[in-house]
């Protein structure tokens, strides 16, 4: 039976609770990934912070209904509202309902986290809560590519 | 979980040709003669650990840009498991261009990437919580520009501050600086400059002296590479002359790695034995040596040539 272990990124990007909004911003531009890992200072993993959520906190209406000539009034807003947050805590902002999986879950259950959580990405931890890394839809179906294959 | 520190790492690009023609164009038609890898003495000692079989080991350091990222990927497919600070100056790339008709090797180094003071912050902090699971860690290899030719004390300092041993392959200023947070084992390496602790080593007598002196700075255990041999330093005192016998040398190419996994492989095992841990680590490097991989495949092929080294005290 496969298991997370097999199909996972391994990767310890992340950032910590008491780390910048500043940080995280550039970290997911330069690891072009939209959200992030937080842990404490031993790696253990405490939750995530998610790009969207920072823009929900930014950007004063929905972008797609304003009315074009209010637009760059709109994204000055963002702009200035995020220079007064990007000092603030990733503690602020993270979630911590976040569901991790641990390395030796079997690859057959994570479709059904990943659509109960509707999460792109799960992070994985091992037996100690500690980040490994984390597995992605497109690791899920690229596993399910290959069970197909093997049925054939 | 076993740490590897590698501040300075590459993508190598090694290209093949039948002849290295300046001034011309040349076409490469086949994957066989492009070889793109990455590159860097602790990531390339952390790779030799996985194939021993070894499940959670990780490499920390820089890499930078968009091709970071690519190199990412690549360690990543070793079953590494990657813990980078992403800089903004693109990782360097090195360029090898080997022709067979005549054999020539015609080496590009990039010297070219930099990273800034807050990259530098950050990487201390990441390495300070990646070290939690290691008892051992391994710092090895060059800094990149930018990077104080402190930072491996400083590296040190939070290792045993954490009460973790240190296995330093280091040469230079910064493996200098670094001695004075006495690491438990030192390998310097010099083939840049031929100086240890600013000396230049010559003669036998330098080679014993800069062992000595490595210690009297700091180092608690000392191996210091000798010609095809090894010079190991006890830390009573003691220093002993490691030799392989009945070899036929091909490749040295990535036998220094595989000897300072192979030194890890056997501590992890067995506990410290400074002269026993040696033994198996020069027969990993010999089995490198004398076949064209430049990793190690399984512990068969280090056992197999452990019983080719030999240990004897030298009277000094």
């Amino acid at each position: 039976m496969s298991t997370v272990r097999k199909y996972m990124m391994r990767t310890m990007n992340s950032v910590c609770e008491e780390d910048s909004i500043e940080d995280v911003i550039r970290v997911m531009n330069k690891i072009e990934m939209s959200v992030l890992p937080v842990v404490d200072d031993e790696n253990k993993f405490l939750g995530t912070i998610y790009s969207r959520n920072l823009l929900k906190n930014i950007i004063p209406e929905q972008y797609g209904f304003l009315e074009s000539h209010r637009l760059l009034y709109q994204v000055n807003q963002a702009a200035e509202n995020l220079a007064e947050i990007k000092d603030r805590k990733v503690k602020e902002y993270m979630s911590t309902n976040t569901t991790a999986v641990k390395e030796n879950d079997k690859m057959d259950n994570i479709a059904d986290i990943m659509l109960d959580n509707k999460e792109s990405y799960l992070y994985v931890v091992n037996d100690d809560n500690k980040l490994r890394g984390y597995i992605s839809r497109a690791d899920l179906l690229y596993y399910l590519l290959e069970v197909g294959e093997d049925q054939q | 979980m076993i740490t590897t520190v590698t501040l300075n790492p590459a993508i190598d690009r090694e290209y093949f040709v039948k002849e290295n023609k300046p001034k011309s164009h040349q076409y490469l038609y086949t994957e066989r003669d492009i070889k793109v890898s990455p590159g860097g003495k602790g990531l390339l000692s952390a790779i030799n650990l996985r194939k021993l079989g070894y499940s959670d080991v990780q490499n920390i350091g820089f890499v930078g840009g968009r091709q970071g990222l690519f190199f990412e990927k690549m360690v990543q497919e070793h079953g590494i498991t990657t813990n980078y600070i992403f800089t903004e100056s693109e990782i360097r790339n090195n360029i090898f261009v080997i022709s067979r008709e005549p054999v020539t090797y015609t080496h590009y180094n990039d010297y070219s990437y930099k990273v800034e003071p807050g990259d530098v912050e950050n990487l201390i902090k990441r390495f300070r919580r990646g070290i939690v699971d290691s008892d051992f860690i391994m710092i090895s290899g060059s800094i990149p520009e930018g990077v104080n030719f402190s930072i491996y004390q400083r590296l040190i300092q939070i290792c045993h501050e954490a009460g973790k041993d240190v296995y330093l392959h280091a040469s230079g200023e910064v493996l200098n600086r670094a001695l004075e947070e006495r690491p438990k084992v030192v390998v310097p390496y010099f083939k840049h400059t031929n100086k240890i602790l600013d000396k230049k080593i010559v003669n036998d007598d330098d080679y014993i002296w800069a062992g000595k002196k490595l210690q009297e700075e700091g180092a608690e255990y000392v191996m210091m590479p000798f010609h095809c041999s090894r010079l190991l330093f006890d830390k009573d005192g003691d220093v002993y002359k490691l030799t392989p016998r009945d070899f036929c040398l091909r490749n040295w190419l990535g036998a220094g790695e595989a000897y300072n996994a192979a030194f890890f492989d056997y501590v992890y095992q067995h506990g410290f034995d400074f002269l026993e841990a040696n033994k198996y680590a020069a027969g990993a490097a010999l089995a490198i040596a004398e076949s064209k991989d430049i990793f190690l495949a399984d512990r068969a092929m280090i056992k197999e040539k452990s019983d080719n080294i030999i240990i004897k005290k030298l009277e000094v």
